[in-house]
């Protein structure tokens, strides 16, 4: 069995007990919130200090600039640079005529990331994008019979992966003919898992069966639909950020679409940022309630009687503080 | 009318602290008494499966871990996920992160599951030569871009232990990204996955897979459909999903993953969350008409 070292089980004890003090912040505000907070705080300053120090200052510009011997300290080098840019950071503090020093620097990382943003986010964001916004709306379906259709074609489909697409080319090129999209679960090679994947595709009604065919002619009706529904949603979302021209009329008709549009997306994003913040509060209750640790962790540091424990004491606080503290020392 | 005029009034002083217990009770209550609600892994989640899945054996794979303590829940039941995965599949590792507080939380991550065996059938893995741990750098956008171009020259050319890396055999054969055969991020912000695809994965066609936090997740959806992402698992559901399929893999119990704990408490926790929105609707609506 893996025994803790003490000092890793009392760190745990805390992690519990600054839990609850946090959470003790819905009562009011308290000396056990406060107590929590300073620590956060200063903990984390602490820690970004030392790290960049550790991290950036001393490797990179100090231990560059250490001379190996006193008669070297003068001597150039292009490590002086970020050493000067550092220190025109703090001309204002010297005289206020020379704060504009301060701008060089600023420009300097200012320049930089819009040198490697500009491009990059042109070519990811932009380019790309577009590319897949504005693809044809007119979508056939794949025809898994016919040479021409490659395993990356194939990979793509629901209940496939690169592995299955090269089985069932590999069956098609062994002369087999699929009369139906079900046999293909039935190809040759396949786990039981992976045939499994491929019935469960089927069902979905934008999925297997109607994206795949095995003969041509055939369109993908759910694609097609979502790649108009796409194209309007894009036009119309960009038409309500149109200000040269009044959004009334048809024009504000189609700005509005495009406000509905957003606004499916802002609740997309309200419901992922409500997901992350929930995960925090479970992360939490799992830890003080030992879920996420091994049986043999959670008997040595005993979470839930750790959060009894600290509970009582935060309760027992509160109270003492309320009925003795604060009467005695009354608020200005 | 005088009953509905109460019930609105003692609606509208309703504390909200009563809200606060009720997500109290959905959280706790779960985890004390399990449901077993069933998951049934997305498609984005499978394709991140099947892209390391379909890694040939032995293969040098690069995971950046940009976390911190704040995203832990969401993420690390993938990152164990996916470093199992990797295990069984033979893959050597090489781990980075841009992220200042990430190194104790990854070199925690790397005891528990590289350096340990972390699934039956699995062995320790030795620092140097089955994986690396390049540690923390500064510069964000600017390290990305850098080791596109040249890993060595990013970290001067040593791992976190001072290792040079002519010395460590994990790394031969690897100066850049693109010579990864796949690049796994978990990844809880920026700098993360989105700076990786705009700045690396289209300059050098990089395969990459990600995992993010749900509020991520709208921002990457769109590199997953357009293919910039080969898969992507977003947020605690997520995450606990392909935790799902790697415990399938590996022949251990799905439901004893910490991810698959959590999913009823999310599923519960979300239904307190809708309660309260249709609640807060209708104390608004029926007081706007009174």
């Amino acid at each position: 069995m893996h025994t803790l070292p003490w000092f890793d089980v009392v760190g745990f004890w805390i992690g519990i007990f600054l839990t609850f003090a946090i959470l003790s912040y819905l009562y009011k505000d308290n000396p056990f919130y406060k107590l929590a907070e300073h620590l956060f705080v200063g903990v984390s300053i602490g820690y970004v200090i030392t790290q960049q120090y550790y991290n950036v200052i001393k490797p990179n510009l100090l231990e560059r600039l250490a001379p190996a011997h006193w008669t070297d300290a003068l001597r150039p080098s292009v490590y002086w640079i970020p050493l000067v840019l550092v220190a025109l950071l703090f001309a204002r503090m010297v005289s206020r005529r020379i704060a504009w020093l301060g701008r060089y620097p600023l420009a300097f990382v200012v320049a930089l990331y819009a040198g490697i943003q500009i491009n990059a986010v042109a070519e990811s964001d932009l380019a790309e994008q577009i590319t897949v916004s504005t693809r044809s709306p007119i979508v056939p379906k794949k025809d898994v019979n016919d040479p021409a259709t490659t395993v990356r074609d194939l990979a793509s489909l629901p209940g496939f992966t690169p592995a299955v697409a090269e089985k069932v080319v590999a069956a098609r090129v062994a002369g087999r003919r699929y009369g139906s999209v079900d046999e293909l679960a039935d190809t040759p090679g396949l786990t039981s898992a992976q045939r499994q994947d491929l019935r469960d595709a089927i069902a979905d009604f934008h999925g297997l069966a109607a994206q795949a065919a095995v003969e041509p002619g055939h369109h993908d009706g759910f694609a097609i639909a979502s790649r108009i529904f796409l194209l309007i949603g894009l036009c119309a979302s960009l038409v309500y950020f149109y200000f040269s021209a009044p959004q009334t009329g048809a024009l504000g008709k189609v700005a509005r679409f495009g406000v509905y549009v957003l606004m499916v997306g802002f609740g997309a994003s309200f419901g992922s940022t409500v997901q992350g913040r929930l995960a925090l509060a479970v992360g939490r209750a799992m830890d003080v309630l030992d879920k996420d640790k091994s049986p043999e962790l959670a008997a040595q540091i005993h979470g839930p009687a750790v959060s009894i424990a600290s509970i009582v004491v935060i309760l027992v606080g509160i109270v003492v503080w309320e009925k003795v503290y604060l009467p005695r020392h009354p608020r200005p | 009318m005088a009953a509905r005029n109460a019930l609105l009034g003692f609606l509208e002083r309703f504390d909200r602290r009563w809200i606060f217990l009720a997500m109290g009770l959905a959280i706790v209550l779960p985890l004390l008494y399990p449901l077993g609600l069933p998951a049934d892994p997305s498609p984005m989640v499978k394709a991140v499966f099947y892209a390391i899945d379909d890694l040939p054996a032995g293969s040098t794979v690069l995971v950046s871990v940009d976390v911190d303590p704040a995203s832990r829940p969401e993420l690390e039941p993938f990152f164990h996920a996916a470093v199992r995965h990797l295990k069984k599949k033979g893959c050597k590792l090489v781990f980075l992160t841009l992220w200042y507080q990430a190194p104790p939380l990854v070199e925690h991550w790397i005891k528990d599951d590289v350096e340990s065996a972390s699934f039956p059938g699995d062995r320790p893995y030795r620092s140097g030569e089955d994986y690396v741990w390049l540690g923390f750098r500064e510069g964000k956008a600017v390290v990305i871009a850098g080791i596109g171009q040249d890993l060595a020259a990013t970290f001067n050319g040593q791992d976190a232990a001072g290792t040079p890396f002519a010395e460590l055999p994990v790394l031969r054969g690897f100066a850049r990204l693109a010579d990864f055969p796949l690049i796994v991020l978990v990844s809880a912000g920026a700098p993360g996955a989105k700076e990786y695809v705009q700045l690396v994965q289209s300059r050098y066609n990089l395969k990459i897979v990600a995992a993010s936090t749900a509020v991520s997740l709208t921002d990457l959806t769109p590199y997953y459909q357009s293919g910039q992402l080969l898969g992507l698992a977003g947020g605690m559901v997520d995450t606990a999903e392909y935790e799902i399929l790697v415990a399938r893999f590996l022949g251990l119990d799905p439901k004893e993953g910490v991810g698959a704990k959590a999913l009823d408490v999310l599923n519960i926790g979300h239904l307190v969350v809708i309660f309260a929105i249709v609640l807060g609707n209708v104390i608004y609506f029926a007081g706007r008409r009174r």
